[in-house]
């Protein structure tokens, strides 16, 4: 009896897990793809592995089979697709892409609108969409990696009082966490103190300078491109910009190898202790507050990202999601892994880590989370605040070829080789030229 | 019907032409095919774009072209100038060490087992401004106060790069010459000494001029490594800052991977080959010279 039971409290039991398993993986249903095998080329690091340690949970609901032929960081990819594309090797089928990447593979990927249901494209955040969407193509499905970037602070340089009215006797107003860029270069300067310490510091190098030179034009009121892509950056607003990232470096506020850091520099600098405010990505809160990877750790605060002359917050975003290619055998079950990967649990798993997600109800759900964390919620109100005025990289296949002619250009006037002026009129030259070549106009 | 016999010499050899047309021949004769079209990467149907001298053109009359390909050649000399200086001092004093030898000789190479990419790792952090050893080294010791720009600073950013270059490869001359003070006959040094000759006198007039055939091989060798330098730059400063330590295999890779404009990347690697293939020429005729002063025919 005890074992007719037993096996009769097993069978509800799996039938209960097998119904919340099929809840749990979206709309697939058990063996839709039996024996279907997708291929895919996905973004590697330890940041991104526990999305994937998932996938095996979309391959018992629907009977496929998830091949993973390719795993490199997003610059190794690319450069790997763009072959694939030469040589016709497309026909494997899920990739990931990126919002900064994804206007350059046109030829590549598929267009989602007819593979996703319309009322799971609406529970997205709609800014990300649109920056997922070109040519009315939508591309690709953001999973929980949105990025834009905040302001962290060591929170100790604003308790002092004597340094406070210091500041105060030099600059003419109160020493708060800075709420402009004017601001940030003021108590950069301030706070300097070489080789030691650092006021600030900005990536140097590659799209990375160019991203963030992007946002502080925008800030100041200008653009980068005109709507039919000429560049518009030789203006008024452009050469203001650029003389921030020139003052900074002149008055020895910025570590004197700034311009050659990248992400990951930037991080370790901020986390070693030796700079006072750094603008940087989400993923990194949890690093900075951590005391056995950061020697600031509890004393991070972290601000909305400030405003440029023109009251505009910066907000170069980006965000990291999945695609579909063209000459994939099975979309179907292709994009029912991408939709599996950005749904609802997918993303709750992803940001729980940190990073910010993409969908509507995962921003509320991770807000009531963290409300007993007071680090967590001030992270995520300073990155919500954010947010809501951020903006993509412009839409143009040729803006990674951009900024590769516009990023010398700007190191060039940031160490002093040549003037705003030169530098500006040099860039703005060199990608008109480019434009041109390729027919743009 | 009559069976198609080719000779017999053709079908020997037909292997090796099938292989090396596949695998040099086919993409030598596309990429130089692909250098007067507009091919780009992202698209594939440009490779029948066809453009003439328009990419030989634009590298010609571009001034960053030319910056990336003097600083090329600066780099080519200075770095297998010093390599044959330390690889020679090194080979000389490992020859001289009667315990150990083969320990240290396989000490001499461990440089040249790390892949390049680890190296330009390595000397990105040693050379970092902020938290790298040097500088930290240096204000330790009460040398400086300031946090020295290594990898930025026009001249030590490729004083830098060459350091590292150096770093890694100077076993390379180490180990060739090593083999060649192996090879010296006795007599003639032997000779020289019953004859007077200091020390000096008998490296400069027997020793060196026998190493010689062995110091060019080396330097032709390392001159094709060092004219495609990418790995150890690219890691390290990517050519920047400012293009301070752009070189051309720098420019061309991000010209023809991350911009995708493969033609105009092919065109430059077209111009820039020359360089390798008279660095090469002027060391074999170096080498023919020295084997011919030494008695040894070609």
């Amino acid at each position: 009896m005890n074992k007719y039971l037993s096996g009769a409290s097993c069978a509800v039991l799996a039938a209960f897990a097998a119904t919340a398993f099929v809840a749990q993986t979206g709309n697939a249903q058990a063996g839709e793809f039996d024996g279907v095998t997708i291929e895919a080329k996905l973004i590697g690091g330890q940041q991104y592995e526990a999305l994937y340690a998932r996938i095996p949970e979309w391959e018992a609901a629907t009977g496929a089979k998830v091949e993973i032929i390719s795993k490199k960081n997003h610059f190794e990819l690319d450069k790997e697709f763009k072959s694939d594309i030469a040589a016709g090797t497309t026909d494997w089928c899920v990739g990931s892409n990126h919002s900064s990447f994804a206007s350059q593979y046109s030829s590549l990927y598929t267009d989602l609108t007819d593979l996703i249901s319309k009322d799971v494209v609406a529970e997205f955040v709609p800014a990300n969409i649109k920056a997922a969407t070109f040519d009315g193509e939508l591309v690709m499905l953001p999973r929980a990696q949105f990025d834009v970037s905040a302001l962290y602070y060591q929170k100790d340089l604003y308790d002092d009082a004597a340094r406070a009215k210091a500041f105060e006797e030099e600059y003419g107003y109160k020493l708060a966490v800075p709420e402009t860029w004017a601001q940030v270069k003021d108590q950069a300067i301030f706070f300097a103190d070489p080789p030691n310490f650092y006021g600030t510091q900005y990536a140097g190098k590659d799209e990375a300078i160019v991203g963030r030179y992007y946002e502080m034009v925008v800030a100041e009121g200008g653009k980068l491109f005109n709507d039919d892509f000429s560049p518009a950056f030789d203006s008024e607003e452009g050469k203001r910009a650029l003389q921030w990232f020139v003052d900074l470096y002149k008055a020895g506020a910025v570590p004197a190898g700034t311009t050659n850091y990248l992400w990951d520099d930037l991080g370790n600098g901020f986390a070693s202790g030796t700079i006072a405010l750094n603008l940087d990505w989400p993923g990194w809160a949890a690093f900075f507050n951590d005391p056995s990877s950061s020697k600031v750790a509890g004393n991070v605060g972290v601000a909305p990202a400030p405003k440029g002359s023109a009251g505009v917050r910066t907000g170069w975003s980006g965000f990291h999601g999945f695609s579909v290619t063209d000459d994939c055998e099975n979309k179907e079950a292709a994009a029912s892994l991408v939709e599996f990967l950005t749904n609802e649990d997918s993303q709750k798993l992803e940001s729980a880590a940190g990073p910010l997600p993409s969908r509507t109800a995962v921003w509320d759900y991770v807000s009531e989370q963290a409300k007993d964390d007071p680090y967590r919620s001030e992270v995520l109100a300073a990155f919500k605040e954010t947010a809501a005025t951020a903006f993509a990289v412009p839409p143009t296949a040729l803006w990674i070829e951009s900024t590769n002619l516009i990023y010398p250009e700007l190191q060039a006037a940031i160490v002093g080789d040549k003037t705003v002026d030169e530098a500006l009129a040099d860039a703005s030259e060199a990608v008109d030229e480019l434009m041109q070549e390729e027919g743009v106009y | 019907m009559k069976r198609l016999k080719l000779p017999q010499w053709l079908v020997l050899l037909l292997p090796a032409i099938i292989i090396l047309s596949a695998v040099v021949l086919i993409p030598l004769v596309l990429s130089l095919y692909s250098s007067f079209t507009s091919y780009r990467l992202t698209r594939p149907d440009s490779i029948f774009n066809w453009v003439g001298l328009f990419n030989y053109e634009k590298a010609i009359t571009d001034a960053k072209f030319w910056a990336a390909f003097g600083r090329t050649v600066l780099l080519l000399t200075v770095a297998l100038n010093l390599e044959m200086l330390l690889g020679l001092g090194i080979a000389i004093m490992v020859s001289k060490v009667t315990r150990g030898q083969r320990l240290l000789r396989t000490m001499m190479m461990f440089p040249m087992m790390f892949s390049p990419i680890l190296v330009g790792f390595q000397f990105k952090f040693i050379f970092n401004d902020n938290v790298g050893l040097v500088n930290n080294a240096l204000q330790s010791l009460g040398i400086t106060d300031t946090a020295i720009p290594w990898l930025v600073d026009g001249n030590l950013a490729m004083f830098s790069i060459i350091f590292a270059e150096v770093w890694t490869s100077t076993s390379v001359f180490g180990i060739l010459i090593l083999a060649g003070l192996y090879a010296i006959p006795r007599d003639p040094l032997e000779a020289a000494k019953v004859d007077g000759c200091t020390a000096l006198q008998s490296f400069r007039y027997v020793t060196l001029p026998f190493l010689m055939p062995f110091i060019y091989i080396a330097m032709a060798i390392r001159s094709l490594d060092v004219a495609r330098a990418y790995d150890i730059v690219q890691i390290m400063t990517n050519g920047g800052p400012a293009r301070r330590t752009e070189l051309l295999w720098t420019l061309i890779g991000r010209t023809g991977y991350v911009d995708a404009r493969m033609g105009y990347a092919n065109a430059m690697g077209y111009i820039s080959i020359f360089l390798a293939i008279f660095f090469t020429v002027y060391f074999f005729k170096k080498l023919t010279k020295s084997r011919q002063e030494l008695g040894m025919g070609m």
